[in-house]
């Protein structure tokens, strides 16, 4: 028989991870309800999905391509650019998703126990069906230019895993944080829209980092998106390794989710007296 | 021997009535510059609630508004810690607080029974076992796959409740979910919180519907201010509740208005034995003592009363001169009067009174919702369902066969 002892005075930060673990239908059925009623009552429906990556390509290739005149070596640039927009659609739709998830559930979170550390984490699934439709799209891109796949495919995996950790890192900080403060609601768009310009989504990290110094090199991976974003892309096309520096990504992303299931597991306790 | 199955004590929880200190950054920042944080205040909604549960056992918790019967519930529901004490709960706890929470408009009846299931306690495999009698209970089967947000609230509701009676919980708390849907429906969610708290479950009931409490509860826990003013048999302590005098002066926060020629010194509300009360069931006589105190000499005034609900629909306007009474006095001349109200049959509910003395245009003073009273189901009704707000009377019937 399960029993449960609550006490005031217990301060444990600990994350129960076998309570998460018992809540993981909630988990699925909540992604499963998000992403339902994303397209639902729209005309073109699961369309849009399929709409959204195809427009974003053809804009990066436009800009950043043909009238920047960005070149990618090896890399034909529309695959070089599905490669990033793959990523960053990901990243971007999870971050803004989970960062105000709390407060939209706040009406369930004032009438029922879980795990709140679900709700920001069921953004990260729902996403994946985005990501599927993107990574359907560089495939499709791999094939027309008969671009094979490299043996580094095998990093593929672990390379999914960082950019979720990052998207869930920030993403469950900012979840917590705006119970408080509602005054982070409005950081999150900033967020998504320079990052994808400090992020190399549209063009190569070196063509950055051989123009700066050290230093601001390594100022420019403290972005953990930096790293990540290089990782996959060599992952998946077999281009040049990221570089040493990509390793300060990792090591952000690794702090960032720490501190944030911290800070968040520390909100938990007082998220239905404040939302 | 019962085994133990909640153990409370010494629960306490303390809310910080801030005004407005939390939810934007400058707040904060002011705070930090601003030593003293003088618009805090602190606030206890519970204050050292101890009781133990033992299992099978339905414990009815009653009180009025305010009393902290929610935030006790919260607390053991998990969804708010307490600021001091501690508790345990042995088994499996399914905890109502709303009839489908997490009901998404947007998805169909079917997909609903899902996420509520799972939200409230049951995994996916368990949901699946029992959806037929969910839905059988329901009786929405036609609409399954139709959007709820098409539903009716009947229906709506019906499905929602349906989910949550199919939990198979060790522990069952229930918040006030029962004055949802119709009469029928209302029988039903009874009739099987009754067969959940007879089959050795343990239930919490929150209600203000006392014929369901002392149906359901053998214990009752009467909150007041946050703390726990009695614990026992429901019956007692149904009657301790209903009896409690609270002393009905003139609260000064309500407003007063008017010249001031002639002003209300008291005004308390009273049961039919003289006993200061604010509690009564349907069909008691409410009795209004009245005092006033003439500053200035004025002759035939109007005296009158007004009460309305709390939404402030208006519901009886009462008047002195209806009966023939005259009001007048000299200067410095204080009178009281006693108002009784035979048989007040309003729906249960809470009830505001405004009072007020008048000539013509003329104001000389009025009182505006300076005392309330509330009017509970039971007493001579015998109905266990929650009488509906919608109606608001309750017409006495007397009912004979005639023929058989």
């Amino acid at each position: 028989m399960n029993k449960v002892i609550i006490d005031s005075k217990n301060r444990s930060l600990g994350i129960n991870l076998r309570e998460l673990f018992k809540f993981r239908d909630l988990f699925m059925v909540l992604a499963y309800r998000d992403y339902r009623i994303r397209y639902a009552q729209t005309y073109l429906g699961f369309l849009w999905a399929i709409i959204q990556p195809l427009a974003t390509l053809l804009v990066l290739v436009l800009v950043f391509n043909k009238a920047a005149g960005i070149k990618t070596g090896t890399v034909p640039y529309p695959l070089f650019a599905a490669c990033g927009m793959a990523v960053w659609t990901y990243f971007s739709y999870v971050l803004s998703q989970a960062g105000g998830s709390i407060i939209a559930s706040q009406s369930m979170i004032q009438k029922i126990y879980f795990p709140r550390l679900i709700i920001p984490f069921s953004k990260a699934l729902v996403g994946v069906i985005d990501f599927l439709i993107s990574f359907a799209l560089i495939i499709i891109l791999m094939l027309v230019y008969r671009y094979s796949l490299s043996w580094t495919i095998v990093y593929l995996p672990l390379y999914f895993l960082a950019i979720i950790l990052t998207a869930l890192s920030i993403g469950v900080l900012f979840s917590a944080i705006t119970v408080r403060y509602r005054d982070f609601q409005h950081i999150i768009p900033f967020i998504v829209q320079f990052g994808l310009y400090i992020t190399p989504v549209a063009y190569p990290a070196d063509l950055v980092v051989k123009r700066i110094p050290t230093w601001a090199s390594m100022i420019y991976y403290l972005n953990p998106m930096a790293g990540v974003t290089e990782g996959f892309r060599f992952s998946l096309l077999g281009t040049d390794p990221p570089s040493l520096l990509s390793y300060i990504s990792f090591a952000v992303v690794i702090v960032l989710f720490i501190s944030s299931l911290l800070y968040f597991n520390r909100t938990e306790k007082i998220m239905a007296d404040l939302v | 021997m019962a085994t133990r199955v909640i153990s409370i004590q010494d629960v306490s929880k303390q809310y910080i009535i801030g005004h407005r200190l939390n939810g934007s950054i400058r707040d904060s920042i002011k705070g930090i510059f601003r030593r003293k944080k003088g618009s805090k205040e602190a606030f206890w909604a519970l204050k050292e609630i101890s009781f133990d549960v033992d299992e099978g056992e339905a414990i009815g918790i009653i009180g009025r508004n305010g009393a902290g019967k929610s935030t006790l519930l919260k607390i053991l529901s998990r969804i708010t810690l307490p600021t001091k004490g501690r508790f345990e709960i042995c088994g499996r706890v399914a905890s109502l607080l709303e009839v489908g929470t997490g009901f998404h408009p947007e998805l169909t009846g079917r997909e609903n029974i899902f996420l509520n299931g799972v939200l409230l306690g049951m995994s996916r495999k368990e949901v699946r076992k029992r959806f037929d009698e969910i839905v059988d209970f329901s009786g929405v089967e036609q609409f399954l796959d139709t959007p709820v947000k098409r539903y009716s609230s009947g229906m709506y509701v019906r499905l929602a409740f349906s989910v949550a009676a199919h939990l198979e919980p060790e522990v069952l708390i229930i918040d006030e979910v029962l004055a949802v849907g119709d009469t029928e429906f209302q029988k039903r969610c009874l009739g099987k919180m009754g067969q959940i708290a007879g089959s050795g479950k343990t239930v919490l009931f929150v209600s203000h519907n006392m014929s369901a409490i002392e149906q359901i509860c053998n214990r009752t826990v009467l909150l007041e201010k946050g703390r726990m003013i009695a614990l026992g048999p429901s019956s007692e302590v149904i009657q301790k509740y209903l009896s409690k005098s609270h002393p009905s002066v003139i609260r000064t926060e309500s407003e007063r208005k008017g010249d001031g020629s002639v002003r209300f010194m008291d005004f308390r509300i009273l049961g039919t034995h003289g006993e200061e009360k604010d509690h009564f069931f349907m069909g008691e006589d409410v009795v209004f003592r009245i005092a006033l105190l003439f500053n200035t000499a004025r002759s035939h005034c109007d005296f009158n009363i007004e009460i309305l609900n709390m939404l402030g629909d208006p519901y009886a306007d009462i008047l002195n001169h209806d009966f023939g009474l005259e009001v007048s006095g000299n200067a410095g001349e204080t009178q009281v009067y006693e108002i009784t109200l035979p048989e007040v049959w309003f729906a249960p509910g809470l009830y505001k009174v405004n009072i007020g003395l008048y000539k013509f245009v003329e104001t000389y003073e009025v009182l505006t919702e300076c005392l309330s009273f509330s009017i509970e189901q039971g007493g001579k009704i015998k109905r266990v369902t929650e009488y509906s707000p919608i109606y608001k009377v309750y017409q006495p019937s007397r009912w004979a066969r005639i023929q058989s």
